[in-house]
């Protein structure tokens, strides 16, 4: 409980914090601009109370840096860990392609030797091992940084990151109510 | 296919689930405190308050109690057992030069080796033993696990029937593995618990997934379409990050300059009602908003933020002035 109370706390300070400097480096006019500036610095405030401890949290701060050279400032400021976040995510990026690029090889080798077999008998078993692989596969394209997971850490990585979501979605729904609270 | 477990572990008094592996151990805490148990596990760096196994003193309680082999203290637990038809002394026999150098109990690959020699009394104590070693092994991996060292090894006893080389053994520790975070997902993601079955279970992770996500997408369009001006000014509150003096620069914000802050005020008191009570470590300064922004609604608490009513009415004028 009291755990809860300071990660949401945490997230508040640096999600604000992010937002500011956010606001200081692009000017925001339109609304999808401020929507954006706040669903940005909302995503990189609470990657970083993990502290790139999980996978997660590393993928969701990669694909920020990736997304435009300007956020680097603003993940690094957050973090407080200066040049070596950067070096962290740009390491990660090359690896994960890498990664990406073998295990893609392999699945259109995979795709091509499974089409030469024709299955005979449909086993319940196969189909429910099929909708299971199907069910992970989607699951894997929601968590960020899922495509380089086995099953066993994206459990792990999807229970981290539902309780990192339902925090951010917790403080985000308070802060506007009250913000359309004060200003109909 | 384990009914041999279960037939063995049914009339055993206390917490069943505990008895099969530790990592089933963490079904028995609360989903928040499994999940904060899981992470601690892993990742060491994270600082957590330390997990407690409800269960572990039982536990070690009775493999304490189990611990004196073949003594006459262990006839009237023997009796209670039931009869089971299963006879797993060929497992056990496999079973022990596989997991005799992993064991921490030196003593009993000579007490396996006394009860291969067959006899149906002596079957029901080794049943007694089994379940001895098995919770003997799980107080260990608990005990170990406390003591803060990960323990390299998922010790996993071979059911009747089922193969016991070490491929099909790992194979099954990584599958109890996964079966037991799945079971703590389950109990995470409300409505799960009713439902049976991988594929479902996962469609409604996915689901709960996406609609967060979603959820995360609509509020941001919400607060991007509050007001035009996010021009928080928050060096007052950045200014000293330890937890005292940010309370204190929260009423150092009123000026007028920085009307935006009673929203964030405003949901800072939703977001400290509840804690407020349980929280022991609150300054003192908190003290005075205490007595008045407790289950009070998000609209009176933006103006009873300060207790003495002259700042609050002070407070809304400057408001005012803004508007």
């Amino acid at each position: 409980m009291c755990n809860s109370t300071m990660l949401k706390q945490e997230f508040l300070k640096k999600w604000i914090k992010g937002l500011h400097i956010y606001n200081n480096l692009n000017k925001c006019i339109t609304i999808s601009d401020r929507k954006k500036a706040i669903k940005l610095s909302a995503d990189v405030a609470i990657a970083s109370t993990r502290k790139a401890t999980t996978h997660w949290s590393k993928a969701l701060m990669d694909d920020v840096v990736s997304r435009d050279g300007n956020n680097i400032i603003l993940v690094q400021q957050i973090l407080g860990g200066g040049q070596n976040a950067e070096k962290n995510n740009s390491g990660l990026i090359t690896c994960s392609k890498r990664i990406l690029r073998k295990s893609h090889n392999n699945i259109i080798a995979c795709r091509k030797a499974r089409r030469r077999v024709v299955p005979r008998c449909v086993k319940s078993s196969s189909i429910a091992r099929k909708l299971v692989k199907n069910k992970t596969r989607m699951l894997k394209s929601l968590v960020p940084g899922g495509q380089k997971m086995d099953g066993n850490c994206l459990i792990k990585e999807t229970l981290d990151y539902i309780v990192s979501l339902r925090v951010q979605v917790d403080v985000m729904r308070r802060l506007a109510n009250a913000a359309e609270r004060f200003d109909p | 296919m384990g009914f041999g477990f279960d037939e063995i572990h049914g009339p055993i008094s206390g917490p069943p689930e505990t008895d099969s592996n530790s990592f089933t151990a963490l079904l028995e805490l609360p989903p928040p405190q499994a999940v904060e148990l899981l992470i601690k596990e892993d990742f060491p760096a994270k600082p957590m308050p330390p997990p407690i196994f409800p269960s572990n003193i039982a536990l070690i309680d009775r493999a304490s109690k189990f611990s004196i082999y073949a003594s006459p203290d262990n006839s009237p637990d023997s009796t209670a057992i039931l009869p089971a038809s299963s006879s797993m002394k060929l497992d056990l026999v496999k079973q022990e030069p596989l997991e005799s150098d992993s064991h921490p109990n030196s003593s009993s690959p000579a007490v396996s080796n006394q009860s291969s020699k067959s006899g149906k009394r002596k079957e029901r104590e080794k049943k007694v033993k089994e379940s001895n070693k098995k919770s003997k092994k799980v107080a260990a991996n608990e005990a170990s696990e406390l003591s803060g060292e990960k323990l390299p090894y998922v010790h996993v006893r071979a059911r009747r029937g089922q193969a016991t080389d070490s491929h099909s053994l790992a194979e099954r520790a990584r599958r109890e593995k996964i079966n037991a975070r799945m079971k703590l997902l389950q109990e995470l993601v409300p409505g799960c618990n009713k439902i049976s079955g991988t594929a479902m279970v996962l469609d409604e992770i996915i689901n709960h997934v996406q609609a967060l996500q979603r959820q995360v997408e609509f509020l941001s369009m919400r607060l991007a379409a509050v007001n035009p001006r996010i021009d928080f000014n928050l060096d007052a509150v950045f200014a000293a990050e330890s937890g005292s003096s940010i309370d204190n620069s929260y009423l150092g914000m009123f000026d007028p300059s920085i009307w935006p802050e009673g929203q964030i005020n405003g949901s800072r008191q939703q977001l400290y009602q509840q804690p407020l009570h349980f929280d022991g470590l609150h300054q003192p300064s908190w003290g005075r908003e205490d007595d008045t922004s407790n289950f009070i609604s998000p609209e009176d608490s933006l103006l009873s933020y300060d207790s003495p009513p002259n700042s609050a009415s002070l407070q809304s004028s400057k408001l005012k002035m803004e508007l």
